[in-house]
């Protein structure tokens, strides 16, 4: 087989949705029609009537960029930039304005969102905005940058790997090897909590899951025959509680199946194993406090994922004090590593990941990969409103064609990775599997925050 | 060499005004005037600001004047225009061109207070909203626990000079201010911004420094006030640029995009950059990360030993990133024959980064100082290094808040760029450039800075830091800034809660 480097080829895929302009700019009636920011402008924003050249059009202010040169530059002070309205309503939750947007115009370009003039956010914040991930000077040995003649591979093992292989006298292997998947991308498409997705969104999920070599997770009684056929060895059945082991029927191309779990599963699982010797099982639960006893408990059974799932906003689930995900892994990769049986299971973690560092960071805090959810639809040009209704969609989801889905998709994954790679490079790491609960190499705020402030009630140190 | 004067006992070259009719646009209030306006001149005859105005001979009102406008406070008194108005035509509110200006680092009081430094050099008050950003940590919760102001000072008898060279040999180098102007790449800003640096840099005695872009010619004339860089990429460095200088900086790596190397996009290299960078026009030009040459403190050692030979007069400056070993890194570089250790945290930058790398790669400037700082004093070598902090400094308290958290002194980018006129819309790196002028090599948008009225206003605009620096020590009861360094005592951690601003 000839040796190809992976790679996710990239495409513009302009949006169909009207533009949420971030800054909108009036003309005022006192304008004389001068055109002195139609020069000023080097954004386009201010062109002559295309009927009547003696008047300004309306300003096109998506165009806007902020600069302030046409308001400096109008010599009747006609101009007035404010702030979009519909802009700062984009979103709810962990979705700000600013996240929706960057993801629309990663799904667009599938480019890295490069600018200038430095950081303009908060300081830290909650959550994984109060992580940082370390980087590696010039003491630390064997790396190579992002431009570098080495890879960085982002591929993950989703399954069950043994810790170590036994052989018998005659040297022939007698552990048994249970099913393992390789995926290119530590990012899978999952569609179970995703209502709004219908038959075309999700069959251009299928075909992103095939470009980009990675599963893609649809409830089973979703999956249609055209899905199945589109790419059959892509997509994870999800069955809800209560399937019936013994007359479940899977598709012989089918390399995951993933159940939803409540109370009782170590029997299931067992059953499953049996029927399905060649098929790896995720096992779904939401994850709620004391998830990490749970993960342990399906290491002794020997179940092969544990896929938690956090809420939208990437918190667990249930009543009472819930830890955000990057607490929580941190808690589930403790409990493993203290019995050293951390690869024995595969940890896939969903929700909460709004942006291209949520990736990394729920990995370095314990996750071997990680599902897409709202961020795919964020992807189609979804706003994530607070009251999603089909009907009155603004981005008309629903009109969405599958290879425009597969095409915005493909484009945000892309860029996902190699803005993952970015902070790979910069940490000194190789792959992505090395980044697994590597909390050494991540910055904590409330650590940091803490040895801080106490350096400081320290007094001072005059050197 | 001819002999330098000393910095700190001569008088300072005097401030000039240098305003700007183009930075005149922002209007803190907007006054609306409605179509019931009977033009019955009223307001006119009552704001003694003259916002209202009406030309001889016009029927009309013109529209209001608003930049003059004092705002809804104005309704204590008499004159307000908006109680007057016989049809009730007027209204006054926050204008929405304010708020649409500045982000959480850089507030749109930051960015006013800066122009108004650099136009008129006249220090704001210490606890000026233009001197603290709204992004809810780091410097903007730090406060100086300042005892009350005590009577007047005389600036000159107060020292606010480093010196740069701590180790026993080489020559002695005392900047009159903590501060010179970090490198930023002939490419990324325009020639014009450059040589207003420089000149500025001269006037204070101080350094800017080229980035990696090379050493363009125009900056000759100014060669004893600029640092060389050496940058993985290699760009433009040659034996002359070398030797021109009386400190190299090697960098490592910035905070803005710690790790990632330097990244030039092909529509910027345009041939006159191209042929300083010796490189072919219109490609993207990447320099690596890290140096291939350098992967130990041993070779680190080898590469600085490499531009002694070539130089041995001139000071080294090692610019590093702040990981979380950032303190051993330090202590490597000061072995290997540093005398400057510059520290560059993430959250500044003017040049193109990717965003992901400005907010989540590496700590905060903040962080590492007081970090460094302490290990350095660990280690007994706090007197031989001279500890430069950068990434985020935005203005004079910054830095002061910067060294008393330990660090000797700044470098500073950004800033020099708002004096010159920056909005911090981030549009350098798109298209034909800064639209303003600044970041651009684009032949039309660069001549709209004159390098001599920009060198002005930056050196403006430290005279006005110097002269706040000058109070602080003051209050403080200290009249050399070295007294402040590392006093971690004299600095509050305020619980302001995090404003969240509009981007
Ligand atoms: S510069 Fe002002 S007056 Fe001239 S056309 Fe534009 S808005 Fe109208
Ligand atoms: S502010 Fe700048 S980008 Fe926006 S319309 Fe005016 S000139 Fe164009
Ligand atoms: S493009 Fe905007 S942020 Fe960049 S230098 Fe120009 S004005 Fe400043």
């Amino acid at each position: 087989m000839r040796y190809e480097r992976y790679h996710i080829p990239i495409e513009t895929v302009p949006t169909t949705a009207p533009p949420v302009p971030k800054f909108i700019i009036t003309r005022a009636s006192n304008c004389v029609n001068c055109g002195k920011c139609e020069k000023a402008c080097i954004f386009g924003v201010h062109k002559r009537k295309e009927g009547d050249p003696r008047e300004m059009a309306d300003p096109l202010s998506h165009l806007c960029k902020n600069c302030f040169r046409c308001i400096s530059d109008c010599p009747q002070r006609a101009l007035t930039m404010s702030l979009g309205q519909d802009y700062r309503a984009l979103g709810h939750g962990i979705w700000t304005p600013l996240r929706v947007s960057t993801i629309w115009g990663e799904a667009e370009t599938g480019k890295i969102p490069v600018l200038g003039a430095g950081y303009r956010g908060m300081f830290a914040g909650p959550d994984f905005d109060g992580v940082w991930t370390d980087m590696s000077e010039i003491v630390r040995p064997t790396r190579d940058g992002i431009h570098g003649r080495e890879t960085i591979s982002t591929s993950v093992d989703i399954g069950r790997k043994p810790l170590f292989l036994a052989f018998d006298t005659e040297g022939a292997l007698t552990t048994e090897l249970a099913p393992v998947v390789e995926l290119s991308v530590p990012m899978m498409l999952d569609a179970t909590r995703l209502e709004a997705a219908g038959p075309d969104v999700l069959m251009g999920f299928a075909l992103a899951a095939k470009g980009l070599d990675t599963f893609l997770l649809v409830p089973r009684d979703r999956i249609t025959k055209e899905l199945m056929e589109a790419a059959p060895s892509q997509i994870v059945p999800v069955l809800s509680e209560g399937t019936d082991v013994k007359s479940l029927e899977v598709d012989p191309r089918t390399r995951m199946v993933e159940l939803c779990v409540g109370a009782s599963w170590k029997n299931w699982a067992k059953a499953f194993a049996k029927r399905f010797p060649d098929k790896v099982l995720s096992l779904r639960v939401q994850a709620s406090k004391g998830v990490e006893e749970t993960v342990l408990e399906m290491l002794d059974a020997e179940v092969p994922v544990a896929h938690l799932e956090y809420d939208e906003d990437g918190r667990e689930q249930g009543r009472g004090e819930t830890r955000h995900a990057k607490d929580s892994l941190r808690a589930v990769h403790r409990a493993m590593t203290a019995k050293g049986v951390r690869d024995e299971i595969t940890v896939i973690a969903s929700g909460g990941v709004a942006a291209a560092e949520h990736v990394p960071k729920t990995i370095v805090c314990g996750a071997d990969a990680v599902s897409l959810e709202s961020a795919l639809m964020v992807a189609l040009s979804c706003r994530h409103c607070s009251t999603c209704r089909p009907s009155s969609c603004p981005a008309s989801i629903g009109a969405a064609g599958p290879d425009w889905v597969r095409g915005r998709v493909m484009n945000m994954v892309g860029a996902w990775r190699d803005q993952m790679l970015e902070m790979l490079g910069a940490m000194g790491i190789r792959e992505v599997r090395r980044l697994r609960g590597e909390v050494g190499r991540a910055i904590f705020y409330d650590d940091i925050q803490k040895e801080f402030l106490s350096i400081l009630s320290g007094g001072g140190e005059h050197g | 060499m001819a002999k330098r004067p000393s910095p700190y006992t001569d008088a300072y070259p005097e401030v000039a005004l240098a305003p700007a009719e183009r930075l005149q646009f922002m209007n803190r209030y907007s006054v609306r005037r409605a179509d019931t306006c009977i033009s019955c001149g009223m307001c006119e005859s009552l704001c003694p600001y003259g916002v209202h105005k009406r030309v001889e001979g016009h029927a009309k009102i013109l529209p209001p004047d608003d930049r003059r406008c004092i705002g809804p406070s104005c309704e204590v008194n008499y004159f307000f225009c908006v109680a007057n108005c016989p049809t009730k035509s007027l209204s006054v509110r926050e204008s929405d061109n304010y708020a649409s200006m500045g982000d959480a680092r850089w507030p749109v009081e930051m960015i006013m207070a800066t122009w108004r430094q650099a136009e008129t050099g006249k220090p704001i008050p210490l606890d000026d909203p233009g001197n603290v950003g709204r992004s809810g940590g780091g410097f903007d919760k730090l406060y100086f626990k300042l005892p009350e102001a005590k009577g007047r000072f005389d600036p000159l008898k107060i020292k606010t000079a480093i010196q740069l060279n701590r180790r026993g040999s080489g020559e002695r180098i005392e900047i009159p201010i903590p501060v010179y102007g970090g490198g930023m790449s002939f490419g990324s800003i325009s020639v014009h911004t450059m040589v207003a640096r420089a000149k500025a840099a001269k006037m204070w005695n101080t350094f800017i420094c080229t980035g990696e872009g090379g050493y363009p010619d125009a900056l000759i004339p100014y060669q004893d006030h600029v640092i060389t860089q050496i940058a993985t990429g290699l760009f433009g460095v040659k034996e002359q640029t070398i030797q021109r200088s009386r400190i190299l900086e090697f960098k490592y790596a910035q905070g803005a995009k710690p790790g990632l190397g330097g990244h030039l996009l092909g529509d910027k290299n345009t041939p006159e950059v191209a042929r300083m960078r010796e490189a072919v026009p219109y490609t993207s030009l990447f320099s690596p990360f890290p140096f291939h040459s350098v992967y130990s403190v041993e070779d680190h050692k080898k590469h600085l030993d490499w531009a002694v030979a070539i130089n041995p007069k001139a000071l080294l400056s090692v610019k590093v990133s702040t990981p979380n070993d950032v303190e051993m890194v330090s202590v490597g570089s000061y072995y290997a024959g540093a005398h400057i250790v510059h520290l560059d945290g993430g959250y500044g930058g003017t040049g193109a980064a990717p965003e992901i790398a400005k907010k989540n790669i590496a700590m905060p400037i903040e962080y590492a100082i007081p970090k460094v700082h302490r290990f350095l004093i660990n280690e007994g070598i706090r007197d031989q290094v001279t500890l430069i902090a950068s990434g985020g400094l935005r203005t004079a308290m910054d830095v002061a808040k910067a060294i008393a958290l330990g660090a000797d002194g700044a470098v500073i980018g950004t800033a020099d760029l708002v004096a010159l006129g920056c909005v911090r819309c981030a549009n350098c790196e798109s298209g034909r450039g800064c639209p303003r002028g600044i970041a651009t090599t684009d032949p039309e948008l660069q001549a709209i800075t004159d390098s001599g009225w920009g060198a002005s206003r930056i050196y403006n605009m430290y005279s006005s830091w110097r002269l706040q620096w000058c109070e602080l020590l003051h209050r403080l009861g200290m009249t050399d800034i070295s007294e402040l360094r590392g006093r971690f005592d004299l600095l509050s951690h305020g619980d302001n809660p995090a404003r969240e601003v509009g981007k």
